[in-house]
């Protein structure tokens, strides 16, 4: 027997009792109203225990459900009087709704149903790509508070800084100050006013070699609104093999060269002393020949560094070998002075020359990123006019370009106009020859292919969803092994491009784990759930509101059939009679029947 | 009875009226006193019984200039007379014997003496009592105000030196050590007094003796005190017991040690070195050069403030003197003492007038002086060299510098030493000729000066004889432009309507700005003597015109330029030959090296920083990483022994670090940063960019493109 029919019937028997109690009582005195309450309060005690339900009719389209997904008011929602589907990520507190574990497979077991009402904030790409072909309306909820979009480099080179850039948006009424700490110590801070959105950049020089994670932290005064990690990797490089050629040793050189074997970069150094007769420094390097360039030679080397005069005193094969260098990835710095070009290499950009400002020392800024070098004290001449085709790299204080670059097959070739950054050294500004070179030379030097590229789909691979693995290969035609947290995986060939493999996966656990492919070792964060949700949230806001916008609004023929909707009878109403009944019993017996 | 009443009243009043006015003056005077004395407490800070010293003095000054209690009956009755109509001027009847009075006076009396004892009192005591209480008032929350200001004043500087006292680190003391205590005993040099603490984190002056004294609860078979982590020094026991153990060290350097009770070692504290710095001398009078003019004195004042942190022992004067010219220029030394008891004060302010005359300067010779100090820890410093030159004014009146070479500025050189002569016969002669002949050859020689300065200023554009350097103010010019007939759309003409265009005067000449300057300078000092000489004081014109002289000739060296010449042989070019040598003999140089890192410091530090990172993710240290943590320890105790303040309590949490299994994030973060702070900022580094593996395809398609583009 149900447990409502043990109450119904002990209810009943009380009644009895109660009646029976009420009949006999010596005082007969409003006998009738006192069995009306009797009844009312046990009846009402009943259906306390065991409520009333009953069916209403609602006209709804039989082809059309209401999807709640997360982030939903759930207020706002409960007024829906329609059957509502659920994820059950989503928070429902009081709403009923009948969850949905994968929304595909309803659909499909629902071949009926042609219209979807999608509250909060929709749905990801992946699920939405299930949608197409549905009459789809979205009702968004409010922007999610937070850090809706982020980016940094994941892998940097040693000395290389990470920079965090974003937007934060603060939808409370509150300022939010956004942290970004790391290595033990808040790096920098941004403050974000109610109500708007602010886009942040910090940057920072990593200082270890590893792996670290930073944090980017919301502030709300002292509560922490979130606090999201930023993985970052530092390795160190093989360093790049550096060829000077000069026509006669200078400073510039000099300086450059014990630069470069301080910091052990593989140099090689020829300069003339007479004809055909040259000087040789080989620096952290094997000696080779270098009486005469070929292409051979030259193949050992990462950038080559040739004054413009050095490059006209060779024989013309040495000329052709660099250029065929050049097109096969080396990259090219040619120093120059004049204004005539000498070469056909170093003709590359137009020269023209500019009245010198006597006393002015010269500041250089980097074009790509602003950066502004102290003053170089010299008189600064000539310049490197700018083509489309180029990308002038340093240029002086008014725009003037004095280095600039242009592509040539796959390799680059640098001009230079610039003739004693040593001054920088001379006058212990160290910090500025460092930047200027190592900009000039990464710009330059050949790039390093490397054996595997990995890429990982979605930006966030979160713990305990489905994550992509793309790989990309040299060679195409051996499956390579992907092994993650000692798991190996069955990669997929692309069918357009053999050498991308692919492979699905849901890590089991958070934080940094191994990625093998062909034993080689590639770390990847995995997160947790809560990280980067407002990040998440907007994204699936955005896109939910793209697809729609792709859809197109072709609206169906909405056709309203009877659907039957079950209600209860809210309870308080019989909490509300049983109380006024056994009051007035109370009443009765106390006050009434006393006088 | 009835003539009494009238006397007693006005005698009544009298009273009334001196006890008032005393206990007004008091209240006045304590108001005065309270206000100077609480300036002076707070803030000149001296002793608050100077209230008792002032009280009386400011008091005693009122009752001499008011001697309140020399008030007379008749002084009431006048004042009574005035007061009140009512007694008809006949107060002082009241005053008189009866006997003498006249019968009319009588009368008047009698009048009187029945009308006073219905007069209202006189309210001027009474207005007098309250004024000076209420200067009371005034006086006292004046005074309440300054002592409030001056303690809110005060109360961070306290803040500050109490805040200093207590120890920034809470120690962490074995459980074994019962009782302790560290006593310091500065070197004698400090003047301090020794002091005991019980605190094992030490701040002592260079060169102090600490004395540890540890007891312990039980008896311990050794206990070791380890300096900087390299150097152990056992403790002696003081009895059989093995319970109280003393060690004493002279403390020279900054570093940190711990204890070790058999084996167990104890946390890291810290020793900071107080140095001791040298005397820090300024020198406020003369400047670092200074010249002295013909005319002005031949001393100079020299003012120099010493000050060092614990006492100084001496100082002198260094002064060397440098005489003659060219080849036979002497030097003589000397050394001047400042006459004075240097008895490890810390502060003195000296000064001294240095007669150069008396050190046996002449015209021409030079100065050289600076100020050596000694402290009492045997530190010397000295101050900069200070240069102080006399003119010479033969050298000005000679005419080596204008009878050779090219005299770029024409004769008027001539003129002011002329002038100058002239002054001079004319001061010489004042005796003896009449005054009227004096003051007359005076103008005349300003009348002279006149025209020199305005030849002079003819090199600087000058055109107004008033103004040095100015500029005219007549533009009578400008008016004939409207005569002229005016072309219809000319631009220029239409311009120089509005436009104000005249030459620049001074851009006219052909000297330098530097030169402009001095000339300007020149025409100053030519004013300043020809106003003296037109006033008829020859003697007071005179260091002017010396003045105007030096520079002059300032100006004519300055123009000048001296270019030796010089021969030099060459042997002639062949061209056919050049470039033709052989060179097979000639070996090619190779240099081969290769950078060895001997520092791997860095490399360990950052590894270290990684390592700590995988920690704070939860991972525990294995047996490979002890290595990189020993490392990264033996670098902090390192950094630690120079900085103990920076680096002591990083240490000390890295060794918990490691040892223990528990994760505690503040720990690590505070290694974390003592970690990066001992990298040094890192310049940046040429880096070979990367690209996705070079696959068949893309070879191909960068070929195809090459093909197409060809």
């Amino acid at each position: 027997m149900e447990f409502k029919y043990i109450a119904i019937l002990v209810s009943l028997v009380l009644l009895a009792f109660l009646l029976y109690k009420e009949v006999t009582r010596t005082n007969r005195a409003r006998l009738v109203w006192r069995i009306l309450a009797n009844i009312v309060a046990v009846g009402c005690f009943i259906l306390l225990i065991v409520p009333i339900r009953y069916e209403t009719h609602v006209k709804q389209n039989p082809d059309e459900i209401i999807l709640l997904t997360d982030g939903t008011n759930t207020d706002s929602v409960a007024k829906l009087k329609r059957k509502k589907y659920a994820f059950p990520s989503v928070n429902l507190k009081n709403t009923k709704a009948t969850t949905l574990s994968d929304l595909s497979y309803f659909l499909k077991s629902n071949p009926n149903i042609r219209k979807l009402n999608i509250y909060g904030y929709g749905l990801s790409a992946a699920e939405l790509k299930n949608l197409k072909g549905y009459q789809i309306t979205f009702h968004p909820s409010a922007n999610p508070g937070g850090i809706i979009s982020a980016n940094w480099p994941a892998k940097l080179k040693t000395s290389e800084p990470l920079q965090v850039q974003g937007t934060y948006q603060n939808s409370g009424s509150e300022m939010v100050k956004l942290l970004f700490k790391g290595l033990g110590k808040a790096v920098d801070s941004i403050a974000i006013g109610a109500k708007s959105n602010k886009s942040f950049s910090f940057k920072t020089n990593p200082k270890q070699t590893g792996k670290a994670i930073y944090e980017l932290i919301a502030l709300q005064k002292n509560d922490t609104l979130a606090k999201e990690p930023v993985p970052v990797q530092v390795s160190d490089q093989t360093p790049m093999k550096v060829l000077i050629l000069a026509s006669f040793p200078d400073f510039e050189y000099k300086f450059l060269k014990n630069w470069l074997y301080e910091n052990q970069y593989p140099l090689a150094f020829r300069s003339q002393i007479s004809k055909n007769k040259f000087a040789f420094d080989f620096l952290n390097i094997d000696s080779i020949n270098l009486n005469r360039i070929n292409t051979s030679s030259l193949k050992k080397f990462d950038i080559l560094i040739i004054d413009e005069e050095e490059l006209a005193a060779i024989s013309p094969n040495e000329r052709s070998s660099i250029a065929l260098g050049v097109n096969n990835g080396m990259g090219l710095l040619i120093r120059v002075t004049n204004t005539k070009a000498l070469t056909t290499l170093g003709g590359k950009f137009g020269r023209f020359e500019s009245p010198v400002l006597k006393g002015k020392p010269l500041n250089l800024i980097v074009t790509e990123d602003h950066h502004k070098f102290n003053p170089l004290p010299l008189e600064q001449a000539v310049f490197l006019k700018s083509n489309q085709t180029d990308q002038p790299i340093v240029a002086d204080a008014s725009g003037k370009t004095v280095v600039n670059s242009s592509i040539s097959g796959y390799g680059k070739v640098l001009v230079s106009t610039l003739s004693a950054t040593y001054n920088w050294l001379l006058s212990g500004q160290k910090t500025d020859y460092a930047t200027y070179w190592s900009k000039i030379l990464a710009n330059a030097a050949r790039k390093r292919n490397d054996i595997q590229s990995v890429n990982i789909i979605p930006q966030f691979p979160v713990i305990h969803q489905k994550m992509r693995i793309i790989a990309d290969l040299v060679a195409s035609d051996r499956i390579p092994q992907l092994k993650i947290d000692s798991i190996l995986l069955s990669p997929r060939q692309n069918m357009e491009l053999p050498f991308q493999w692919d492979a699905l996966y849901w890590p089991q656990k958070s934080g940094w784990t191994n990625l093998e492919v062909n034993q080689a070792i590639e770390p990847v964060y995995i997160y947790k759930k809560t990280d980067w949700e407002a990040l998440k949230n907007q994204q699936k806001l955005d896109g939910t509101h793209q697809f729609i916008k792709n859809l197109g609004t072709t609206k169906a023929k909405n056709k309203l059939t009877d659907t039957i909707v079950e209600e209860e009878v809210s309870l308080w109403w019989f909490f509300a009679g049983f109380l006024l009944a056994a009051g007035f019993l109370w009443y009765e017996s106390r006050i009434l029947a006393v006088k | 009875m009835l003539k009494a009443e009238g006397q007693n009243w006005i005698r009544n009043l009298r009273k009334k009226w001196i006890n008032f006015y005393l206990i007004s003056i008091i209240a006045i005077a304590l108001a005065i006193s309270l206000v100077l004395s609480v300036m002076s407490v707070y803030l000149l800070h001296f002793s608050p019984w100077l209230f008792a010293v002032v009280f009386p003095v400011i008091l005693g000054i009122f009752l001499f200039i008011k001697p309140i209690w020399k008030t007379t009956d008749q002084d009431v009755s006048r004042f009574v007379n005035n007061q009140y109509p009512e007694l008809e001027e006949s107060a002082d009847l009241l005053l008189q014997n009866q006997d003498e009075l006249t019968i009319l006076q009588q009368l008047q009396r009698n009048k009187i003496e029945n009308i006073i004892p219905n007069l209202s009192q006189p309210k001027e005591p009474v207005k007098k009592l309250y004024l000076g209480l209420i200067i009371l008032l005034v006086g006292l929350l004046i005074s309440i105000g300054i002592s409030q200001i001056s303690l809110h004043k005060s109360e961070p500087l306290n803040f500050h030196e109490k805040a200093s006292q207590i120890p920034a680190i809470k120690e962490n003391i074995p459980a074994e050590i019962s009782d302790f205590s560290a006593t310091i005993i500065p070197p004698a040099y400090t003047q301090k007094a020794e002091r005991k603490q019980k605190q094992f984190t030490i701040t002592a002056e260079t060169g102090a003796k600490t004395n540890w004294k540890i007891e312990t609860n039980i008896g311990i078979k050794k206990l070791k005190i380890i300096f900087n982590d390299n150097e152990i020094a056992p403790l002696k026991a003081l009895n059989a017991s093995h319970t109280q153990w003393t060690y004493s060290k002279t403390v020279n350097k900054s570093g940190f040690y711990q204890l070790d009770l058999d084996g167990k070692k104890s946390d890291l504290y810290q020793i900071e070195i107080i140095p001791d710095l040298p005397v820090t001398i300024k020198i406020t009078q003369p400047k670092q050069h200074t010249t002295i003019d013909i005319g002005q004195p031949q001393k100079i004042n020299l003012n120099v403030s010493l000050t060092d942190d614990y006492g100084i022992n001496d100082a002198y004067i260094s002064a060397t003197m440098a005489s003659g010219k060219g080849e036979g220029v002497s030097f003589t030394e000397k050394k001047l003492s400042f006459n004075t008891g240097f008895d490890n004060k810390r502060n003195f302010t000296l000064s001294k007038q240095i007669d150069l005359k008396s050190l046996g300067m002449k015209p021409g010779d030079e100065l050289y002086f600076f100020i050596k100090a000694m402290d009492n820890h045997g530190q010397s410093s000295r101050s900069d060299v200070y240069f102080v030159s006399i003119v010479d004014t033969a050298e000005l009146m000679s005419l080596a510098g204008m009878t050779n070479g090219v005299n770029l500025v024409p004769e008027y050189f001539r003129s002011e030493r002329q002038i100058i002569i002239d002054t001079e016969k004319l001061i010489k002669d004042q005796s003896s000729i009449p005054v009227q002949t004096f003051k007359t050859r005076s103008n005349d020689l300003g009348i002279d000066q006149k025209l020199l300065r305005l030849r002079y200023g003819q090199f600087l554009g000058e055109e107004n004889e008033n103004e040095i350097g100015g500029d005219h103010d007549d533009h009578d010019e400008h008016a004939e432009h409207k005569n002229e007939g005016e072309k219809f759309g000319d631009v220029s003409t239409i311009m120089d309507k509005y436009a104000h265009k005249h030459d620049i005067a001074e851009d006219a000449t052909f000297f330098e700005p530097e030169m402009k300057a001095q000339l300007k300078a020149v025409l100053t000092e030519m004013w300043n003597a020809e106003l003296r000489l037109r006033t008829y004081k020859p003697q007071e014109a005179l260091p002017y015109e010396y003045k105007a002289l030096r520079l002059l000739k300032d100006l004519q060296q300055k123009s000048r330029a001296y270019v030796a010449k010089t021969t030099v042989k060459t042997a002639a070019l062949k061209p056919e030959k050049r470039l033709t040598g052989e060179l097979d003999k000639i070996t090619q140089p190779v240099q081969k090296m290769s950078f060895e890192q001997k520092e791997k410091r860095t490399a360990f530090l950052k590894a270290a920083l990684a390592l700590l990172e995988s920690r704070k993710t939860g991972k525990k240290f294995i047996e490979q990483d002890q290595f990189l943590l020993g490392k990264t320890e033996k670098y902090m105790i390192g950094a630690a022994a120079d900085h103990p303040s920076t680096y002591l309590n990083a240490l000390s949490s890295l060794r918990k670090l490691s040892t223990g299994n528990k994760l505690i994030m503040s720990d690590i973060d505070l290694v974390e940063q003592a970690i990066q702070k001992m990298i040094n900022t890192e310049a940046a580094k040429p880096q070979t960019q990367s690209t996705g593996p070079a696959s068949a395809l893309y070879q191909n398609y960068f070929n195809n493109l090459n093909k197409t583009g060809k």
